[in-house]
């Protein structure tokens, strides 16, 4: 045993371990990227299944149709003819109408600025309460007047009210159900639901005049067409990434799929033949809405309060009617009022490829976690590195006899050499801090200023390497490749620690930064060969984070549009950040964007260059 | 004589430094310190400044403060932060008490690294002592290390624990035992935990004492024996005062029942929580037992082993206390790592401190965002955060395991000079 152990100690001696971790974080890499195209395979995939016994979805009649059919068109005319009127009077009829039905009905007012715009608006709702219930626990129905789109929601609002009408005459409620009708699909829900939860600010938000019990779920209704549709989508993205309990959407599932005989689609795939291809789009475009972490629905706003939250939007040309979508949502409604507790059984992490295929975390964590493994391996290597005193170096500059050069390097292989870490500190500090710049700025300015501002911000991040550079070369004390190990070993350390941090709140963002910023594990100072540096100087900025939002926002957006411009995308970036408080620019600019200045800088380094200066004179 | 005014001004400029930004912190970002009051990483039940105020509230309403098992700290905080001017009114004058407090901490860490007990202490004198960092930059480490201004941000109350052990170490440095005593007396009183740093700290005072021993053979017993009086005269007269001014022994259960019963739950960094959470009931006597005697059991182990250099002990208590004491928080782990830089000499010695740093760095980001997983997002469970915890408790022992082995290392080859240079190897 001793022997086995020094015969291990002496590997960890042995020189050739250090040429390993580069070829290690790139294996990290290439496995990390491979895995997630994997997935989509059956081996990796699982069917979805109901964990929670007590929802019992599409165990019930549904009853939803007949006269309330009438009952339908007769809200539609009322609702059609507030079309284009201000949102204090389509409030005063909704109010009248909910009034009507016997419901208790609250309004609210809020306003929130951005990128110099005010979103104002006031949102109504009306609590039914459960005939069965203590009003400890309620479920929410949300219609937004205009969807995240800004088309009228035609046919939404007025199948909430119908369904307000039709819920009423049902005992068996045993929850609370509230009917929220808010005038937009974000800022609204989003000024309700923190209104609820007594977590708004009450300067931009009024607080809540009538209240329930805590909730169970939400449902929202995005329904603009006036015809007949074919199936229902699910969206099911919430604010930062974060996902509804797998159970809801698994419901839904069941309720539409199964009970109704219509089809379910997700992630915008209209058309999924659940070939290999189609499951690799579905799950890709999960994963780009999870790493954006936008709100993409009136229900995203409810999901960071721990309320499992989705909305339907019916689509294509089919002859399903309004009262089928009623019949979906009666019969989730019916699930969920049979919940004994908090959906809690089920996945919160998961990637959908098809409705009814799903990867949960254990399956797809490590794909993150080995991108953001590489930048530790490579840190700690080159931490190890930078304590090695510089054999080769020495030997071939004094060219002395063998024995000699063997007395030099004899003395202490063992021993580490001191490590300086004052300049590698302050500059990797630095930098870091430097991130909260475009943070700031991004976020403050008004729409008008963004674009110019972001040229600017772009031309003086491309150049801040080349002064910091110049900086360390022009400062008396000449920066050794030592300290360039450790900037490096640091900056990776970081960027590492963060990432793997990031992959457990949300595993897209965690992902697609770590293969954005992969380059920076390879790239190193290259005094000797300038094609090599140039090479290097390309990679990183074509993959540097402003370029990548420029190309991000030229790109044709996930709804065939063509590219909504970078303009939009700043204020759209600007929006999340001051209503939703998604946190996607924080990670920009203060994790990636450090980590990329750093890179910069250590390709443009020419470590030892004064210290050979010294020595000679 | 020129050189001591710029390092008097450099000291000064330094602790304005320091004030400055823990006031611009309380003062530009005033959510923060009720953020950071509110994070269990900083404050537990027996040092949160939440808990003060309500044990304040109940104090000034003539209340007994330990009504209603919220406030489980000692009664003579009450008066203190009582003179204070109210602090929803004037919370400024809390945050400068605070700042004082921090900096009163950092000077004495000061002084204990300007002794230079750390590279020479009465027995052993290390070979690489000059390697050694001036005061300041030990108080700056201190004072600029993130755990140590989250804590002071955060108002625990373990601040002014930190400052009557360093204290208590810095006096018993400078050749005052009566002032070493009666400040661990004081440390005792607030939080318990301390009193087992007495051995090591009597051990250092003997070694430090003005007077050489007077040659009788039997100096030591006298020595202790007095210091072990003033030590326990000193809490005899802090308890009495505490009784007069809360007008019961009800303190005594509340302070430090609390801590010897674990009765209160509530999650932190340390390690005792989660598994008295998971205990059966029929266990729970024993297992407090046992973990209490583990703690216990490294003073009297070190301070043997280490006899020669009682200051050593005392840091590697420190650390062991900042894992294994019962209501762990960051500022008792920022105590350890502001005592470490005393020992840069041996810094060459020691073998993973990058993987401490690494791991010490990590579980700071990690934790809390498993916490968020486990409260707020309601995704993940106590696990997510108890692994964490049990990951900077790995780090923390590492570097107290490492600052161990470097300075045995450091003695050793002092013990044997041909040996030094080589690789250990176990045989």
């Amino acid at each position: 045993m001793p022997r086995l152990l020094a015969s291990a100690l002496s590997l960890r001696r042995d020189p050739r371990l250090l040429k390993l971790p580069p070829y290690l974080s790139l294996l990290c890499i290439v496995v990390g990227v491979v895995w997630l195209f994997l997935l989509p395979l059956d081996d990796y995939s699982r069917r979805t299944y109901i964990s929670e016994n007590a929802l019992l979805p599409g165990q019930v009649h549904t009853y939803f149709g007949g006269s309330d059919q009438n009952v339908f068109r007769a809200y539609k005319h009322e609702t059609d003819e507030l079309a284009g009127k201000g949102n204090i009077e389509v409030n005063d009829k909704l109010e009248s109408i909910a009034k009507g039905l016997g419901l208790k009905v609250g309004r609210q007012n809020f306003t929130y600025s951005s990128a110099g715009n005010t979103h104002s608006g006031q949102n109504i709702y009306a609590i039914l309460q459960a005939p069965r219930g203590d009003a400890t626990e309620a479920i929410v129905l949300v219609a937004a007047w205009k969807n995240v789109k800004g088309e009228l929601n035609r046919s939404g609002v007025p199948l909430v009210l119908t369904l307000a009408r039709y819920f009423k005459r049902w005992s068996l409620w045993s929850k609370d159900i509230i009917f929220l009708f808010t005038p937009d699909s974000i800022a609204g829900p989003q000024a309700w639901v923190d209104a609820y939860h007594d977590a708004h600010d009450s300067s931009r938000v009024a607080s809540l005049p009538l209240k329930s019990g805590a909730l169970q779920g939400a449902i929202a209704l995005d329904y603009t067409r006036e015809t007949r549709f074919q199936s229902v989508h699910i969206v099911y993205d919430g604010v930062n990434g974060q996902l509804p309990n797998l159970d809801l959407i698994n419901s839904v599932n069941h309720v539409a799929g199964g009970q109704m005989g219509m089809g379910v689609a997700i992630q915008e795939m209209w058309k999924h033949s659940n070939s290999y291809h189609d499951r690799l789009q579905t799950m890709l475009r999960g994963m780009l809405k999870q790493g954006l972490g936008l709100a993409s629905g009136p229900h995203s706003s409810f999901i960071p309060y721990h309320v499992d939250a989705v909305t339907l939007q019916p689509f294509g040309e089919g002859w399903q009617d309004e009262m089928a979508i009623g019949r979906v949502i009666e019969g989730t409604f019916r699930s969920l009022n049979n919940l004994l507790e908090h959906l809690h059984q089920s996945f919160f992490f998961y990637l959908l490829m098809q409705r009814e295929r799903f990867v949960s975390i254990g399956t797809y964590l490590p794909s993150a976690m080995l991108v953001a493994a590489n930048f530790t391996i490579m840190a700690i290597a080159l931490w190890v590195k930078s304590g090695q005193p510089d054999v080769q170096e020495i030997i071939t500059e004094k060219t002395k006899t063998a024995e000699e050069a063997e007395r030099i390097v004899s003395p202490n292989p063992h021993v580490a050499s001191e490590r300086d870490l004052f300049l590698p500190l302050v500059l990797v500090a630095v930098c870091q801090f430097l991130g909260v710049v475009p943070l700031y700025l991004f976020n403050h300015l008004s729409e008008s200023a963004l674009i110019p501002a972001f040229v600017l911000f772009s031309v003086l991040s491309s150049i801040l390497p080349f002064l910091l550079s110049n900086l360390l070369h022009t400062s008396t004390t000449s920066t050794t490749a030592q300290q360039y190990h450790l900037i490096r070993s640091f900056s990776l350390l970081l960027l590492g620690m963060f990432l793997s941090s990031l992959a457990t709140l949300n595993f897209s963002l965690a992902f697609f930064v770590g293969v954005f910023s992969a380059p920076l594990t390879f790239v190193r100072p290259c005094p000797n060969s300038s094609t090599l540096r140039w090479l290097s100087m390309v990679v990183l900025y074509v993959l540097s984070p402003t370029t990548v939002v420029l190309v991000a926002s030229m790109l044709p957006g996930l709804d065939e549009k063509v590219g909504c411009g970078l303009g939009e995308v700043l204020r759209q970036a600007a929006f999340a950040w001051d209503v939703t408080g998604t946190y996607t620019p924080v990670v920009v600019w203060c994790v990636w964007w450090p980590a990329w200045i750093v890179g910069v800088v250590s390709v443009l380094g020419r470590p030892g260059a004064g210290d050979k200066k010294v020595k000679k004179a | 004589m020129n050189g001591g005014k710029v390092t008097l001004r450099r000291t000064a400029g330094l602790y304005a430094g320091a004030a400055v930004l823990r006031l611009a912190l309380f003062t530009l970002f005033p959510g923060l310190p009720d953020l950071l009051t509110g994070r269990v990483e900083i404050s537990t039940p027996v040092t949160s400044f939440k808990r003060l105020q309500e044990g304040l509230f109940l104090y000034n309403h003539n209340v007994s403060p330990y009504d209603g098992g919220v406030y489980h700290q000692a009664p003579l905080l009450l008066p203190i932060f009582n003179l204070l001017p109210s602090f929803s009114a004037f919370p400024i004058f809390t945050y400068l008490l605070y700042i004082a407090i921090d900096i009163l901490s950092a000077h004495a860490l000061l002084r204990i690294a300007e002794s230079g007990e750390a590279g020479s202490s009465a027995r052993f004198t290390s070979p690489r002592r000059d390697k050694r960092w001036s005061g300041a930059i030990v108080a700056a480490l201190f004072l600029f290390n993130p755990f140590t201004i989250a804590t002071c941000i955060g108002r625990s109350t373990t601040v002014f624990t930190t400052c009557a052990i360093l204290h208590a170490i810095a006096n018993a440095i400078s050749g005052r035992p009566f002032h070493a005593m009666v400040a661990l007396a004081f440390a005792s009183y607030l939080s318990m935990y301390p009193l087992l740093l007495l051995p090591p700290l009597i051990l250092l005072c003997y070694d430090r004492q003005k007077l050489p021993a007077t040659g009788a053979p039997n100096a030591w017993i006298k020595f202790t024996a007095t210091m072990v009086m003033d030590v326990f005269g000193a809490l005899a007269v802090l308890f009495q005062m505490s009784f007069f001014l809360t007008g019961s022994w009800e303190f005594l259960s509340s302070t430090y029942g609390v801590q010897l019963t674990l009765s209160d739950l509530a999650p932190n960094i340390g390690l005792w929580w989660y598994f008295f959470v998971e205990m059966f009931d029929s266990f729970r006597s024993f297992f407090l037992a046992v973990f209490w005697l583990h703690l216990s059991s490294y003073v009297g182990g070190l301070s043997v082993r280490l006899r020669q250099q009682p200051l050593v002990v005392i840091t590697l208590l420190l650390g062991i206390f900042s894992i294994f004491k019962p209501y762990p928080s960051i500022a008792d782990a920022s105590l350890f790592l502001g005592m470490v830089p005393l020992y840069r000499h041996v810094f060459p010695l020691l073998r993973y401190s990058f993987v401490i740093a690494a791991i010490i760095i990590y579980t700071t980001f990690l934790g809390p965002a498993f916490y968020h997983l486990w409260i707020y997002a309601g995704s993940g469970n106590a696990n997510f955060f108890y692994a964490i915890t049990l990951v900077w408790g790995l780090g923390l022992s590492l570097l107290v395991c490492d600052l161990a082995f470097a300075v045995l290392r450091d003695e050793w080859e002092v013990e044997r000079p041909e040996m030094a240079g080589k690789e250990i190897r176990q045989i």
